[in-house]
């Protein structure tokens, strides 16, 4: 009897294979619709539905363009987009992070949105936003811009320290009661947070106005110096700070164990699911003692390739999603205030986590845009590591990393 | 020259080509079609400098290979990717060895047994990995939990963030995906092992041990080659549980040969050096299976 | 035990082997003890430090958001056809495949067998990007065929060999006092060896399902409409660029694994099937 059912229902899935196999080969549907093709990137809160609604009406609007939104999960993008690339067949926009925009430069693989989307949509977007300016000309339209910050567990700490010195010493205060001090993730991921906001803190340059890496400056090891104290000495950061990237160890300071976090925004999301019976509050990252406060920004842009094969039907939807009605919410969603100048006005976005960004963004700075910024970043993770494992002192592990780094660049 | 039951050999030989060639004829031609241009490709694409989009650019013959060659870094990872496939081929097989047998025991609860063992294979890697992943974190993770309850240790380390650790743990995660297979494999060839032969050394007045070294081993002795071989080229390749684990960390000492040739491709652009690094995998791939081979068809000859 | 069949197994020896099973289970399935008691937690539990094994407040809602948030039905299918395809097209041509190469002696056995063997030296995370320009180039991007293409090519080498080797294991006596019957070389093939070898094909069978069930870079690189995405790719969608949802990934990965289970369970009997020995007297 279990032989019949099994030998029916491999009947049945055959056909129901050998009718789907041949259905939608390829790109080319329709003739009388030309297809516009978007990458639109998995940001956690996104709803697929609503995007789906977004590519209806976009169609619905313009009868004359079949709209192919195609939804990628953040961790993909970038490979599946080098493939696409490497073929000669990328979408006619995706959505990337903005520091990708120079490899993508250095191929000719894009061209300037200018040409496609129409001034009006540029003029509603935050000036402060607009990073993605290669030799003056804006080459990738900002989509999501959000400034770190850092939060605080008030049932475990209750002060806004005022420079880097000051948090350590709230820290170890916090830490005495058996929970964490402070967050810090230790393993290798995609970004080189949170050394960055130590190095920034301290007033550091990733490379000299020649291209020189000078992460080995003075203030380079400061940062690196630090993290090693808090990690080490100190010991306030959460035990298994080596094997966790921010993944795994924001949710720590979630769970309610730990007093500060240098985070983003998606803090409010995260927060919002745990219930907690303990207090939120959102406070600047601040600097080392005599500098000036320099939060992380970091900022996805689109891009529009010059391999698509339907940039006037892209700039059109551009134009269209970047209307309030479509943004907004898509904004909100994403968790990341909006770009848009409209948008940001709208009473979803006046909250404290909001207020914390708007005015870290006054002060902030991006990640260097940069040629080979990838594999410096991993380098200098590396370096970080090599110092925290207690291989090599902080400022070893940083001149290796500004040799290892010049090196590759120079490649 | 006849066979055992007096068909002669000779005339069966040129149709038995013919026919073997038409049998292979669709797996080779598939292959063919799907494999051969990207290995190909992969050699060529060693050999010039490429852009950052996989363009090759101008020709460069086999600097590349010189320079990983003279690269210390290199030869870390190679080190480290034969003790990862030695140690892990070893433990897998012996861990299937072990419970391909104790399967193939006759008792109350064994078809749930071999179910269950199954389940980690049929899991998806990438996400049973980060199953792992979570299982080793220090905080949330319930095995070190489990270790602290239990008594074992009131301290146990924090599994991905040390060298030694972190590859041990990687080790044991791409050993743990690759022995409910092993154990199948074996399981199988065991079953295969006609009773008949089991009967007749029955009959013979032979010893459990004796029937297991003279019929049951014999009797599995190929798929135990062709298994533990394959399974050093997977192993040698597996790229999620290293990736997933601890991307290559920390500070690189996890790193083997096809993180490695990850690294290089999708996360630096380094489509020459990828390349070249493929290429390393295929020679020292090729050496362990030539070794093998000639064990294997020697067997055969007998 | 010891591989001796079903013959001699004692009380003692049963004992034995049930607490070794119990032992290993326990080892081998931790972590899917650890997904089946998170998958009931709600985000509170599951990030409380210290952890602990059972909920407190055990929720279902975590498989009901999976069901809302995913077109989980949508994944079940599109994996069924990958795996079943890729399945399909494997056995089709890896069966005459392994029986030339264990039965019957021709110029270039070695070399032909050497060069499967090739195929499985290298990853495909290393052609991923050559076998994507070949796709485009047939026009089969954002199809099931190509990734089931892709699934058959990995997976064709491992099981010629093993069928090479499991073929191999049966005596040629059997099959030449078949075919002195007056079977033909097909009919002796499907009613002698096959039966015999029915275990081994049976876990090729198997390891090319799973292969083609779990399949992630290839259901990433060829496909691109979100209703062809199989359940590895979206249930991927739960491990984000700033948090994991672990709810949700672990309740759906259960969800996926059921299926292979269910398949697992009804050819286990093949497994086993015991016909080894019996052949001749048919």
């Amino acid at each position: 009897m279990k032989k019949v059912v099994l030998i029916v229902a491999l009947i049945a899935l055959m056909s129901v294979s050998t009718v789907s196999l041949f259905a939608n080969g390829g790109k080319d549907t329709g003739d009388a619709k030309s297809t516009v093709t978007f990458w639109l990137a998995d940001y956690e809160g996104i709803d697929h539905d609503f995007v789906g609604e977004i590519a209806a009406a976009f169609e619905a609007k313009y009868p004359e363009y079949e709209m192919d939104l195609v939804i990628v999960d953040w961790n993909a993008l970038h490979d599946k987009l080098t493939t696409a690339l490497a073929s000669g067949t990328p979408p006619d926009a995706s959505v990337i992070g903005t520091r990708w925009l120079l490899e993508l430069m250095d191929l000719d693989a894009v061209v300037a949105p200018g040409d496609y989307v129409s001034q009006s949509t540029f003029d509603n977007i935050a000036p402060g936003a607009m990073e993605a300016k290669i030799d003056g000309t804006l080459m990738g339209i900002p989509f999501a811009a959000g400034s770190r910050f850092m939060a605080m567990n008030k049932s475990l700490a209750s002060e806004a320290p005022a420079t880097m010195e000051e948090l350590r010493e709230l820290a170890i205060e916090a830490s005495k009661g058996g929970d964490y001090g402070l967050i810090m993730p230790g393993a290798k991921h995609s970004e080189l947070s949170d050394f960055v906001y130590y190095f920034y803190a301290a007033g550091g340059e990733f490379f000299d106005a020649n291209g020189k890496c000078i992460v080995n400056s003075p203030e380079g090891v400061k940062a690196l110096e630090f993290m090693l104290q808090l990690a080490l000495e100190d010991k306030v950061v959460q035990d298994g700070f080596m094997a966790q990237d921010r993944k795994e160890s924001h949710p720590i300071f979630m769970g309610g164990k730990a007093a500060y976090v240098m985070i983003g925004a998606w803090a409010d999301t995260e927060y919002g699911k745990m219930n907690a019976d303990w207090d939120i509050e959102y406070m600047q990252i601040p600097p080392f003692a005599g500098n000036d406060p320099a939060p992380l920004i970091v900022t996805d842009s689109i891009a529009l390739y010059s391999d698509g094969d339907n940039l006037e039907g892209i700039g059109k939807f551009i134009d269209f999603m970047y209307q309030d009605e479509w943004k907004a919410p898509l904004d909100k969603g994403m968790g990341f205030p909006p770009v848009t100048i409209s948008a940001a006005k709208r009473p979803e976005f006046q909250t404290p986590m909001y207020a914390a960004m708007a005015e870290a963004n006054l002060n902030a700075k991006g990640w260097p845009l940069v040629t080979g910024w990838v594999e410096s970043a991993s380098i200098i993770i590396d370096a970080n590591q090599k110092a925290l494992l207690g291989q090599m002192s902080a400022k070893e592990a940083l001149d290796w990393a500004a040799a290892e780094v010049d090196k590759v660049r120079a490649e | 020259m006849e066979n055992a039951i007096g068909i002669p050999k000779k005339r069966r030989l040129g149709g038995e080509a013919t026919l073997a060639y038409a049998l292979l004829a669709p797996a080779v031609l598939l292959m063919l079609l799907f494999m051969a241009y990207p290995i190909i490709y992969v050699f060529v694409v060693s050999l010039f400098k490429t852009n950052k989009l996989a363009r090759i650019q101008e020709f460069d013959g086999f600097r590349i290979y010189g320079k990983l060659l003279a690269d210390k870094e290199n030869w870390k990872v190679i080190g480290r990717s034969l003790l990862w496939v030695i140690t892990g081929v070893t433990t897998k097989t012996l861990f299937g060895i072990i419970i391909a047998v104790v399967l193939n025991t006759k008792y109350r609860g064994q078809k749930i047994a071999r179910l269950l063992f199954v389940i980690p294979w049929a899991s998806s890697i990438p996400i049973s990995v980060m199953l792992w992943r979570w299982v080793y974190h220090t905080e949330f993770g319930l095995l070190n939990h489990t270790l602290k309850s239990l008594g074992i240790s009131a301290n146990p380390p924090v599994w991905l963030g040390q060298p030694i650790s972190a590859f041990l743990s990687c080790m044991w995660v791409d050993i743990w995906i690759g022995i409910p297979f092993m154990a199948l494999v074996f399981l199988a060839a065991m079953q295969s092992v006609p009773r008949t032969l089991y009967e007749a050394a029955d009959i013979d007045g032979a010893t459990r041990s004796q029937k297991f070294r003279y019929v049951t081993l014999p009797g599995i002795t190929a798929i135990l080659l062709i298994a533990t071989l394959l399974s050093s080229l997977w192993t040698f390749n597996d790229f999620n549980t290293v990736y997933i684990l601890t991307k290559g960390g920390p500070a690189g000492t996890t790193n083997i040969l096809i993180t490695y040739v990850y690294q290089n491709s999708f996360e630096w652009l380094k489509w020459q050096k990828a390349s070249a690094l493929s290429m390393f995998t295929f020679v020292i791939l090729s050496i362990v299976s030539f070794l093998y081979s000639r064990v294997y068809f020697k067997r055969e000859a007998m | 035990m010891l591989g001796l069949g079903y013959t001699n197994t004692n009380r003692l020896m049963k004992t034995f082997a049930i607490v070794l099973t119990i032992i290993l289970l326990s080892i081998m399935l931790f972590p899917f003890l650890v997904m089946v008691v998170s998958m009931f937690k709600s985000s509170e539990e599951i990030y409380h430090i210290p952890p602990y094994w059972f909920p407190q407040k055990p929720t279902l809602q975590n498989f009901v958001t999976v069901w809302h948030t995913i077109p989980l039905a949508s994944f079940f299918v599109s994996s069924a056809i990958i795996a079943f395809g890729a399945v399909i097209l494997n056995t089709m041509i890896s069966v005459p495949a392994g029986y030339a190469v264990a039965r019957l002696n021709f110029p270039g056995k070695k070399t032909i067998l050497y060069a499967f063997l090739v195929t499985q030296m290298f990853s495909p995370v290393v052609i991923v990007i050559s076998l994507f320009k070949i796709v485009i180039g047939l026009k089969l991007i954002d199809t099931y065929i190509s990734v089931i293409v892709a699934n058959a090519v990995f997976t064709t080498p491992f099981v010629i060999w093993m069928l090479n080797g499991y073929f191999s294991g049966i005596p040629k006596s059997i099959e030449d006092a078949a075919r002195i019957d007056g079977c033909s070389r097909v009919g002796a093939l499907l009613r002698v060896i096959l039966p015999i070898a029915a275990p081994g094909l049976v876990t090729t069978v198997i390891y090319t399902f799973i292969y083609g069930w779990n399949d992630f870079i290839f259901s990433l690189t060829f496909l691109q409409t979100q209703d062809k995405y199989p359940l590895t790719i979206g249930l991927y969608q739960f491990v984000g660029r700033f948090a994991v949802r672990w709810e949700e990934l672990l309740a759906g990965s259960f969800l996926a694994i059921l299926p292979v289970l269910l398949l697992f369970f009804f050819v286990e009997k093949q497994l086993v099937s015991g016909l080894a020995g019996g052949a001749v007297k048919e």
